[in-house]
């Protein structure tokens, strides 16, 4: 929605936090305006960098004990959950299920674990906008794309936008992880205008030298007033690292995925829509596929 | 890996440990942990998979962080003492060190972390060398330098491994994972016995690497790294299908198998020196360790899969054979009734 829009755009121009990476999972709760940057703040091009001292932070009571009830409660239902079986779920079940709806969108609460970003943020003027569609059944993601380069003497290409599902966190901050291994197909039900999307799925290695790896594949939309059911099979997701794609390629690794996400950005200016009404795993048995590209060094160094 | 790499590497991993086992002086038994490290480095990341360097650096790290800690040790010892001999390290804070170092060598709690992590990112028979040969120089110092050794702070390191190793394995479904637990697990009862009975340690450190060795070749043969790939082994090998029931059984400790003979004696040899409590919450730790093998032979011996799983790389495209599992799963489950001979051997 146009709110979490300008609630990114503030929090992003108005972060001061990037120091404070180190202290956030003791401080975290403690800490009001601030969005857990994990390993590096993002300098917009074109704007002198940060130069705040990290010892400028506003405390607050009483989220702070919101904080710590929170993050007890949800360490006691990890504790409840491992008792359980794997994420919770008894472990009869997640042998022999065969589809998983993981996202839905059926109320504000569940669009607010999405996050919305257009190129506005290096100073681009492309709109993008996230909205619970009709009857709150459906998520409708919306805006205008404009390809007009921000005039910064940096950025050369500009015009896309992107919808990324917020990072799942444990207890005091932990990172989560979502364990897809009984899967081996992305299914997505949605209705586009004929533009065609690229699928981003991260899964956050632990070392902060491959953060930017993103598996991508492309969802090509339809466009008319039918729904489209999408199945994408997780082996043909390719590995590509700051939006490179990498010459060696390796499959997707299923057992510990955080994010998935969608971007647009195919040159066209104009106005854009994407209705999704959901998005599920699907263990296809009929796909039979391992991994898609070759696995073999394509230049290997003799 | 090209052959002239090969020849350098695989020689430095079998000696690298060789090195720290017949040595007497402690810069030696630290130049054969890191060439152990070292050597095991390329091999962990041959595939250049973004999981497998990620393992591979964080072994690296681990290793190479426990090897700086067993050296400050050993050169604390010389310090006050004036002499290098393994065997007479008396100095507290060099054996407390050494111990807590040892102990981040191979993986027990609390330092546990990274032994689930870099075993799922590596392939399985790097795997089984992670879990069976590199422990191999890191439980040889322990056994030298046992008569020295804090037994109170060995008593906690391994009744906190046995109960995180059955904690933490509990909800896994991958089987490397599985298996890094279950090493954590098999390391705690092994510690626990340490300073009371060396013999014993030595017979459940023998033990303890046939039957992984036998779970990880069981693991290589079907292909499988996950329970739900598991389930088909029925179909590939029946009769290992069986075997592998057994060898978890006996990873487990169920009577009458191999795996029981250790936990038997160690559990009398707590007994007789009076240290019940943590007898008792050894033994009822195993409990969560079987409750996770039971889980995998339940899934792949006793009850059937709904449907077939249709991954080409589970079907036998050639006759892959293991010799040697044959001899592995005979010493992994019929081993018990020869224990009074097993002892005299150690």
């Amino acid at each position: 929605m146009a709110l979490s829009f300008k609630l990114l755009h503030s929090v992003f121009l108005s972060s001061r936090s990037h120091r404070q990476n180190a202290l956030h999972p003791l401080l975290g709760p403690l800490l009001t305006d601030c969005i857990s940057k994990l390993y590096s703040s993002y300098r917009r091009p074109g704007t002198s960098p940060d130069n705040t001292p990290p010892w400028k932070m506003n405390f607050s009571f009483e989220k702070g004990v919101d904080g710590i009830k929170k993050h007890f409660g949800l360490l006691k239902k990890e504790l409840v959950n491992h008792w359980i079986g794997p994420e919770g779920y008894r472990l009869d079940e997640y042998m022999l299920e065969q589809t998983r709806v993981v996202w839905e969108f059926r109320s504000q609460k569940d669009l607010d674990e999405w996050v919305v970003s257009s190129d506005a943020e290096i100073g681009g003027k492309s709109e993008a906008y996230l909205k619970l569609g009709k009857n709150n059944q459906t998520a409708l993601l919306y805006g205008t794309l404009n390809t007009e380069a921000p005039r910064d003497g940096e950025t050369r290409y500009s015009g896309y936008c992107s919808m990324r599902a917020k990072l799942p966190k444990g207890a005091f901050e932990t990172k989560k992880y979502y364990d897809w291994s009984n899967f081996n197909s992305l299914y997505l039900r949605i209705r586009g205008d004929g533009r065609p999307w690229m699928i981003n799925v991260f899964t956050d290695p632990f070392f902060s030298h491959q953060k930017n790896d993103l598996y991508n594949y492309f969802m090509f939309t339809r466009g008319g007033p039918y729904w489209q059911e999408i199945k994408i099979p997780f082996s043909k997701f390719f590995l590509s690292s700051q939006g490179r794609i990498q010459d060696n390629q390796y499959p997707l690794w299923l057992d510990k995925i955080r994010t998935v996400g969608f971007t647009l950005g195919d040159k066209a200016d104009g106005p854009f829509q994407l209705e999704i009404d959901f998005i599920g795993l699907l263990n296809d048995r009929a796909h039979t596929e391992e991994f898609a590209y070759e696995k073999y060094e394509r230049n290997p160094k003799v | 890996m090209t052959p002239y790499t090969n020849m350098i590497i695989i020689p430095s991993l079998i000696m690298g440990p060789l090195l720290t086992i017949s040595s007497n002086h402690w810069i030696l038994a630290w130049t054969g942990l890191e060439i152990s490290t070292l050597a095991v480095i390329p091999l962990m990341a041959q595939q250049h998979h973004p999981r497998a360097i990620e393992a591979a650096i964080k072994y690296f790290l681990i290793q190479a962080a426990a090897s700086t800690l067993i050296l400050f040790s050993s050169i604390t010892n010389a310090w006050t003492l004036g002499q290098w001999d393994i065997m007479q390290m008396s100095n507290t804070v060099s054996c407390t060190i050494l111990t807590t170092a040892l102990a981040i060598k191979l993986g027990l709690a609390p330092f546990h972390f990274w032994l689930p992590e870099v075993l799922q990112g590596t392939t399985t028979m790097m795997a089984m060398i992670l879990t069976t040969w590199q422990k191999l120089a890191p439980l040889s110092l322990l056994v030298m330098t046992a008569q020295s050794l804090n037994t109170p702070l060995l008593l906690m390191l391994g009744l906190t491994s046995t109960i995180i190793g059955g904690w933490g394995g509990l909800n896994q479904t991958q089987l490397r994972k599985i298996m890094a637990f279950s090493s954590i697990a098999h390391l705690g009862w092994m510690i626990t016995i340490l300073t009371l009975s060396i013999k014993l340690m030595l017979i459940t450190f023998y033990i303890y690497i046939i039957m992984t060795m036998t779970m990880f070749t069981m693991m290589k043969l079907l292909e499988t790294n996950k329970i739900s790939t598991t389930m088909m082994s029925w179909t590939k090998l029946p009769t290992m299908n069986t075997m592998m029931m057994l060898t978890l059984m006996s990873l487990a400790g169920l009577p009458p198998l191999t795996g029981f003979m250790p936990k038997w004696l160690i559990l009398q040899e707590l007994t007789k020196q009076n240290m019940i409590i943590i007898a008792t919450m050894l033994a009822l730790s195993s409990l969560l360790s079987l409750f996770f093998y039971l889980r995998i032979s339940y899934y792949s011996t006793i009850t059937l899969p709904p449907n077939p799983i249709n991954f080409s790389k589970q079907w036998r495209h050639k006759i892959n054979q293991k010799p040697y599992l044959a001899m592995l799963t005979t010493l992994s489950i019929t081993l018990m009734p020869i224990t009074p001979a097993l002892m005299t051997t150690t």
